[in-house]
């Protein structure tokens, strides 16, 4: 579904992503590990098509098409959803009314009719209930004085309402206390299906107990240096990256 | 009335010998501010970004349309009645309220110069629960007209009422000259809406004298204008008194528009609120200045005032200064003012959710003032202005479409 072939990437003239080779079939769930500032969220905004980051070399093919030609909105279309570390907020704007413009933006795309409002509202329902994200905070405007838990939450929701082909989560775990953590989990094993990837950045073991990945990248300064199943992520838990790192230099 | 068109500072008579006496010395002193000072110019500091030239050299035709009208017939408790009748019956009543004869410029014009007008009184203790509309039609001549509104609104003690007032009008060469004056004593409420929907050529000023405990509550629409300059300001003049001024403005195209608010903290524990948000595109330009003043004695003052501009062109020009003169201890008071562009981190969030860029630039710009346009209460004012405002952003009618 998604194949990353040496991916070079520079913001502001400096180089943070170095070469990353990476495929991901439907179906599959991946992880990627990696220290801070290691180049996992500047992956994650150039699948989702953020300006301001040059790729200088490689491609990104993504269902048989160039991904890296496509406008964010063009790959959200298609299928392509990327979970924010720091979800913005947009004071004025209501989540479920930008959700509804959202959903029938990409409904016209796969030339499905537009969802009239009482349809629309029940799938809401439906949804926010699968992240126990209250009716309130639905209809507030987007992430508008949510807490750190809350705004990870409306992103699942609003996964779970586009239903996207290829879910792009960054630290979607981060901030969460456990309960939340669980019922985020329990959300995204829901979404989990045959037709749809994810890819999963987190930086701790603890989600991947619940969301068990097929695939465990180790990504460090801007290069994926140890790819491994499962049991990679519980090494690095209790290894630490340097260990990782330094096993792999001669 | 008609006349040969004249400039506007050749319009004011040599002496003034109809009216009552007051009202003659009124306008006396009006008309010798005028003669002394002229119109503005780029020297004087409140005109500073506006420059009335177009105004001063040409020869407008008096033409004032009939007195403005209240949309329908006033409720229990309030009294309509036209200013000239008033003047004529019983002149001792206005008194001491028509009362701009010291200001400068414009207003000064208007009260040298104005024949009609209403004076809508709300009586003590009267709730007036439907709003008051007024609509001020432009004279319907093409040739360069001017006219002169004139409102007084007197709200007794204990009163809550809603004004609406709509400035429409296709015509871009008349001049609408207007002032208004609202009287609230203690513990009345005032719910002022005015909207400017005249592309053409329009200078008003809105003045709250306020008792004690009072409260006014201003919010201004302007959608556009070749040339406009509007001024509000409020005096809070009892002990705990509060006004909130709020407004949006749009300009597109070649548009000037200039808002000037006035806030005088003349007694303690007054609060006084602002909040204007504009919106600048093509090659329109929009001047914001507010200032507080906060008088020795006001103590316990809270005084808070912000203003934030949209600058969705390069070509487009925004100037704002929002300011405090704070001469006594003991207030909370602040003041900012931003000029930006949209943020780029919220364009992107909505477009990774499919939303096409065009939509999701016309939903911030509009998320930008829906705060504003929000505040009237009234609920079919509110969806006319939300459809006005609409029409006025690039690509507006999508965001209608999606909701
Ligand atoms: N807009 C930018 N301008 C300059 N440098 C940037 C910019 N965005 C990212 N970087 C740099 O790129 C590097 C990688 O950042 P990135 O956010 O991708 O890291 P990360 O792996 O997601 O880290 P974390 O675990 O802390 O979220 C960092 O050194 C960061 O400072
Ligand atoms: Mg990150």
């Amino acid at each position: 579904m998604l194949k990353i072939e040496n991916l070079h990437v520079e913001v502001e003239g400096s180089p943070i992503l170095k070469g990353i080779d990476l495929e991901i079939q439907a179906g599959e769930v991946h992880a990627i590990m990696g220290p801070n500032g290691s180049g996992k969220s500047t992956l994650a905004y150039v699948l989702a098509g953020r300006e301001g980051y040059e790729v200088t070399k490689g491609r990104v093919t993504y269902k048989g098409q160039d991904l890296l030609e496509m406008s964010p909105e063009a790959r959200a279309a298609e299928g392509v959803f990327l979970g924010f570390q720091y979800p913005v907020a947009i004071p004025g704007v209501s989540n479920v009314y930008f959700l509804k413009a959202a959903l029938n933006a990409l409904r016209k795309h796969r030339g499905e009719d537009p969802l009239d409002a009482i349809d629309f509202m029940k799938l809401s329902k439906e949804k926010a209930a699968l992240v126990q994200l209250s009716d309130e905070l639905t209809k507030r405007s987007v992430n508008e004085g949510f807490s750190g838990g809350e705004k990870k939450r409306n992103e699942i929701y609003q996964m779970a309402m586009l239903e996207p082909s290829l879910a792009v989560l960054d630290e979607t775990d981060s901030g969460l206390d456990i309960d939340a953590l669980k019922v985020i989990a329990d959300g995204l094993n829901t979404l989990r299906s045959p037709e749809r990837a994810m890819l999963v950045i987190t930086h701790y073991q603890r989600l991947l107990d619940y969301i068990v990945p097929d695939v465990v990248h180790v990504l460090i300064d801007g290069q994926i240096v140890r790819t491994g199943d499962k049991d990679l992520a519980k090494r690095l838990e209790a290894e630490g990256y340097a260990e990782v790192r330094n096993a792999m230099q001669p | 009335m008609t006349q040969q068109p004249q400039t506007l500072l050749d319009s004011i008579p040599a002496s003034f010998d109809t009216g009552p006496q007051w009202l003659r010395s009124v306008r006396k002193s009006a008309a010798e501010v005028l003669r002394e000072r002229g119109l503005p110019d780029k020297k004087t500091e409140e005109w500073r970004f506006t420059s009335v030239r177009p105004l001063v050299a040409t020869e407008f035709a008096r033409a004032d349309a009939e007195a403005p009208k209240l949309v329908s017939p006033a409720p229990k408790g309030v009294t309509v009645r036209s200013l000239r009748q008033v003047l004529e019956q019983e002149p001792a009543r206005l008194e001491g309220r028509l009362a701009l004869g010291e200001s400068e410029h414009f207003a000064a014009l208007n009260t040298a110069l104005f024949t009609e007008g209403l004076w809508i009184h709300v009586a003590a203790g009267v709730v007036v629960e439907e709003p008051l509309q007024l609509i001020h039609e432009p004279p319907k001549t093409t040739e360069p007209g001017v006219s002169y509104p004139r409102v007084l609104v007197t709200v007794e003690s204990g009163s809550e009422a809603t004004l609406i007032e709509t400035y429409p009008g296709e015509n871009p060469g008349q001049l609408t000259n207007s002032v208004v004056e609202v009287e609230l004593g203690r513990n009345a409420k005032l719910n002022h809406v005015r909207i400017h929907e005249n592309p053409g050529l329009q200078v008003g000023r809105v003045e709250a004298r306020q008792e004690a405990d009072s409260s006014y509550r201003s919010v201004v629409l302007t959608l556009g204008g070749a040339l406009l300059r509007f001024d509000v300001r409020a005096l809070l003049q009892g002990q705990g008194a509060e006004c909130r001024l709020d407004g949006a403005y749009l300009v597109d195209g070649n548009d000037h528009v200039d808002h000037h608010t006035v806030v005088e903290h003349q007694a303690p524990r007054c609060q006084s609120d602002q909040t204007y948000r504009g919106i600048a595109s093509g090659r329109g330009t929009a001047v914001f200045d507010g200032v507080v003043f906060v008088h020795r004695g006001a103590q316990k003052t809270e005084a808070h005032q912000e203003n934030r501009n949209l600058l969705l062109s390069d070509t487009a020009t925004v100037h704002t200064k929002p300011h405090l003169e704070i001469d006594t201890d003991d207030v909370i008071c602040s003041h900012g003012a931003t000029v930006g562009s949209l943020d780029e981190s919220q364009l992107f969030y909505l477009r990774t959710r499919g939303i096409p860029e065009e939509l999701a630039r016309a939903m911030l710009t509009y998320a930008f003032i829906e705060e504003v346009v929000d505040r009237v209460s009234h609920e079919p004012t509110r969806d006319r202005l939300r459809e006005a405002v609409l029409a006025r952003i690039p690509a507006g009618e999508a965001v209608r479409g999606a909701s």
